[in-house]
């Protein structure tokens, strides 16, 4: 398959499959069932034909004469594109029983599912303002619309409301940011941009400076940094699980692989500039992120309230970009793999036994599980464990890459407050840990659905873990090693 | 793969195969001794091999994260050989002392991880290799006390989670730190022991790496002021773990003052080695008198445990070849005096359901087998002569008189302390008055003997025949001074 071939065949892909989902849900012929595993079927079929664009090292702009160098196919985008489609087959493939259970997943929900993962492929393929700005809208208005898919709650029509809102009065300000940079580098190609940048003197070009900082504010917001992240926990808990787990494992990466792109491209010229803006963003982030998850009596608060951590350990990467480019992006990559699977599972488990009832799960509700269904007891350990960056894990190679990052960038004290903040983490996720081992079982045994499900539940702890100590040395199948080189070719296909 | 990998995976490969498939109880006991004695088996032969004239052995070097020049990388020296030999002896013990008394599979599960844990902690010699044992090990004790404790065990076990986590973090940041200077100066990363000892370092830097490992190392032993967690945990803990913690887990703690800051950190650890004397010898009067103000058994033990592993702290830092054959003698003689004698107070607790030490008395008119034991293994703690901490203690104490009379003297002198409320102990819960709770006390019964005797002999045998002991520590010893002599004439 030639590269050029997959880039197109796979929005094309989610395209028709949308548009085929919504012309065939009017149809006599149509059940949720199918329409559910139409959604299944072409997330795994795009995933497959994307996968094979990941591993080796190239960079290509697709159709450039009709698209005028709109986007670009590279391993990064390659990468990420795989990411996402995993991501939204995993989330879907766990809330079979939610989406079984509830009424309000009509065939909308799953051509709105596909429309976004669509709009997110685009936005990791472009290279310039406008297109992104368009992907990221199509992106966010199917998100908006999937968060309050239930409209017989009170809860999810406030986060709709609110996130619909809040995210278009953000999104302005990527509008005003990027026509500032317009005015000034007369391109919202982002490589034109960039060779303006480094041929202009810094202080000759404020507008840019200043549209960058617009820019910013919008991302910050998308990606919940504080003090722009107020919507997340209201909007994390009016969503449906499934929803919750789609935006914190796929919707946010999204959002950090174009940061990323634009980051390298772009800012790391102006790094001195703002290097102590998302130093002071990551601190307060972090802090603030922390207080939240501790004072949470919900889980599902609590996992909201952690992204917004996890975000905070990210910045700090985004931090150190400036000084140790390549180790700091690709632990920033490596970390978003690690979140990415972490979150999906944890989310995902929760989705898998809330049945698909409205209730937010509390930690009392978690009580005695261990001894009811221990394999989904110790499934959800070891998602919090990751979390929470215990060891032989995932999550604890990615913040070693992030910290490592920072002390290599010369952030010491930042690695610290890391250290610090995941001290803390450790608390509120070990207190899942004890609800589900140490407590007498509130709840009768039930049945919780189905074995496939569970399955990829499992698949999940499994990779997990084997991210977190995988080695060629005891089985051939890639480990630590091979998600770094990924990560590392990743980077470099952005030319770097 | 080597027999140290088959050590330290055995465990953790047989814990993971018995939490996965639901076997009857007793089977689990079952599958449980077998891999514990394969490993005690493989530990002894890795002692009969082990080459008396040598340091380090066994070593087995791969790959793991190669981008950051992570590595598998074990190996056994004469130190840390003590600490193995224990693991693999005291778990199949602990089984057979208690096969009775506990009935739940996750007991033995827990166990088995932790015994995996430590080995894999006391062999790593690469950095990040060691980081990932000395977290995972915590993992089981978490559960066991949360599952298994007595009284909060729940915010217990939290909080012994928190403080020692803090702690891990803390060097980890040290770790990352070293690592990053290492690629500063030589150009490329690594995590391995004898890699990482070569950096420079200013003086504010290596003193703030040097904290970052102490304050782990610190809260794990726990040396003064970091044990504030010791007598709730204790108390609380099921004896499985207790026994782990205070024999081996506190022990590590020890061993890698010793393996990692006098490695890497040399000579800072010199320069602050007399901080940390005073440190120890404050701990060894201040837990002493703690303990002697206790009346739970179990919380007492523990004081006084932390008391003698203050003068194993002690034995390190006076940095000379006596203090460091002592302190590692201690570490192996404490061990199996400290596991028997909570073994034994498993056992009691069984027969009388307390801790109590004011509601005991008279047990050696029932329990004469029973009195007898508790006696050896109580004196054996102090230090009496035959035994093995006599030597122990004596070795540290001639170091440190060669290194300062003055703290020779007080480390002699404290160690009356624990003679005291050991002395204290023994008359009043055998002898004294019989009462409702002690006077149908039922003495040793087979299962238990088999248990204590091997511990008794071996007790016996490192006391009067220290010299068969020794050899297997002293080119580690050796190594280690010469190490130190070279720094002193740089």
């Amino acid at each position: 398959m030639s590269n050029e071939f997959i880039a197109l065949a796979v929005p094309a892909l989610l395209l028709f499959s949308a548009i085929f989902i919504l012309l065939f849900g009017f149809s006599s012929h149509y059940t949720k069932n199918r329409g559910y595993f139409i959604t299944l079927a072409t997330l795994f079929i795009a995933f497959i034909i994307s996968a094979n664009g990941v591993g080796t090292k190239y960079s290509i702009l697709i159709l450039p004469d009709i698209f005028n160098s709109m986007v670009v196919y590279d391993t990064f985008s390659a990468t990420f594109i795989s990411l996402f489609l995993l991501g939204g087959f995993l989330t879907l493939a766990i809330a079979k029983s939610f989406v079984d259970k509830t009424n309000f997943f009509t065939h909308e929900s799953f051509v709105l599912l596909l429309f976004s993962l669509f709009g997110m492929v685009v936005l990791t393929m472009a290279n310039e303002l406008l297109t992104a700005f368009i992907a990221l809208e199509i992106a966010s208005m199917s998100v908006y619309i999937l968060v309050g898919l239930n409209k017989n709650s009170l809860k999810a029509s406030e986060a709709f409301f609110k996130y619909l809102l809040l995210g278009s009065f953000s999104a302005s300000f990527y509008l005003l940011g990027m026509m500032l940079i317009y005015a000034q580098a007369k391109s919202t190609n982002l490589d034109v941009i960039a060779e303006y940048i480094l041929h202009t003197e810094l202080h000759s070009q404020l507008l840019i400076i200043a549209g960058s900082m617009l820019i910013m504010i919008t991302i910050m917001f998308k990606i919940a940094a504080v003090p722009f992240g107020a919507w997340v926990l209201d909007v994390y808990e009016g969503a449906s699980l499934p929803i919750t787990a789609y935006m914190a494992g796929v919707f946010k990466i999204a959002i950090f692989a174009f940061v990323l792109r634009l980051f390298l491209k772009d800012y790391i010229t102006f790094d001195a500039i703002y290097d102590p803006l998302i130093i002071g963003g990551a601190l307060v982030t972090m802090f603030v992120g922390s207080l939240l998850a501790v004072i949470q009596q919900s889980v599902k608060k609590m996992l909201a309230a952690s992204s917004v951590v996890h975000s905070g350990y990210i910045l700090i990467a985004f931090a150190s970009i400036g000084e140790a480019t390549s180790s700091a992006a690709s632990a920033i990559m490596f970390y978003l793999f690690a979140y990415f699977i972490s979150a999906i599972g944890a989310f995902g488990v929760l989705s898998y036994i809330s049945k698909g009832s409205d209730k937010a799960i509390n930690y009392d509700d978690l009580d005695g599980l261990a001894k009811t269904r221990p394999i989904i007891a110790a499934a959800l350990t070891i998602f919090m464990l990751s979390l929470a960056g215990f060891p032989s894990t995932i999550g604890f190679i990615g913040k070693f890459y992030i910290l490592t990052s920072a002390i290599e960038a010369g952030y010491t004290f930042l690695a610290f407050f890391g250290v610090l903040s995941a001290f803390v983490s450790i608390y509120y996720y070990f207190k899942v840990v004890m609800h589900l081992y140490f407590k007498e079982a509130g709840h009768v045994e039930v049945h919780y659905g189905y074995k496939v499900s569970l399955a990829f539940i499992v698949l999940s702890g499994v990779v997990v873990l084997w991210g977190g100590v995988g080695t060629s040395l005891l089985l051939d199948i890639p480990g630590i090693n091979a998600l770094n080189e990924l990560s590392r070719y990743s980077i470099e296909s952005l030319g770097f | 793969m080597s027999v140290l990998s088959a050590i330290i995976f055995l465990p953790i490969l047989t814990a993971i195969f018995l939490f996965f498939v639901n076997l009857h109880i007793t089977l689990v006991k079952i599958v449980y001794m077998i891999s514990t004695l394969v490993v005690a088996y493989l530990a002894l032969n890795l002692y009969i091999d082990f080459d008396a004239s040598s340091s380090m052995q066994f070593i087995e070097q791969h790959a793991w994260i190669s981008q950051y020049g992570i590595e598998y990388h074990v190996g056994v020296d004469g130190v840390s050989l003590g600490i193995v030999m224990m693991n693999a002896l005291l778990m199949p013990l602990v089984a057979i002392a208690l096969y009775k008394q506990r009935d739940k599979r996750g007991y033995w599960i827990n166990l088995l991880f932790v015994q995996g844990g430590i080995m894999g902690a006391v062999l790593a010699l690469d950095l990040m290799l060691f980081y990932l044992f000395w977290e995972l090990m915590l993992l089981p004790i978490f559960f066991m006390i949360g599952l298994f404790g007595y009284g909060k065990s729940n915010f217990i076990s939290m909080k012994f989670n928190m403080y020692t986590i803090f702690g891990s973090l803390m060097m980890l940041i040290s770790i990352l730190y070293m690592a990053v200077e290492h690629k500063e100066q030589f150009g490329f990363y690594s995590f391995a022991l004898d890699e990482l000892k070569n950096i420079t370092l200013t003086t504010t830097e290596s003193l703030l790496v040097f904290s970052g490992f102490m304050i782990a190392f610190g809260i794990k032993i726990p040396i003064f002021p970091f044990h504030t967690w010791l007598s709730d945990t204790y108390r609380s803990a099921p004896m499985g773990i207790v026994i782990v913690m205070s024999a081996l887990m506190a022990k590590l703690g020890t061993y890698a003052i010793w393996r990692f800051l006098f490695t890497l950190l040399n000579e800072t650890s010199q320069e602050l080695a007399p901080y940390f004397i005073w440190i120890g010898l404050f701990g060894l009067i201040y837990f002493g008198i703690s303990a002697i103000t206790q009346t739970h058994l179990k919380r007492m033990f523990a004081l006084s445990s932390a008391s003698h592993l203050s003068l194993i702290v002690v034995g390190f830092f006076i940095y000379n070849s006596y203090g460091l054959i002592g302190s590692s003698y201690f570490i192996v003689a404490h061990a199996l005096s400290s596991a028997a004698l909570f073994l034994m107070v498993a056992m009691m607790y069984e027969r009388v359901q307390t801790y109590t030490i004011d509601s005991l008395g008279g047990i050696a008119k029932f329990a004469p087998l029973f009195a007898l034991f508790f006696a050896f293994f109580a004196l054996s703690i102090v230090g009496v002569p035959f035994t093995a901490g006599f030597v122990a203690e004596v070795l540290i104490i001639l170091g440190a008189f060669e290194y300062d009379t003055l703290i020779g003297f007080f480390a002699a002198t404290s160690l009356l302390i624990p003679m005291l409320f050991m002395f204290k102990t023994i008359s009043k819960v055998l002898y004294g008055e019989t009462n409702e709770r002690t006077k149908n006390f039922q003495d040793l019964r087979s299962h238990e003997l088999l248990a204590v005797i091997p511990l008794a002999l071996l007790i016996l045998a490192m006391g009067i025949f220290p010299n068969y002991f020794i050899k297997k520590i002293e080119p580690t010893a050796k190594a280690f001074v010469d190490k130190k002599e070279a720094v002193y004439h740089e």
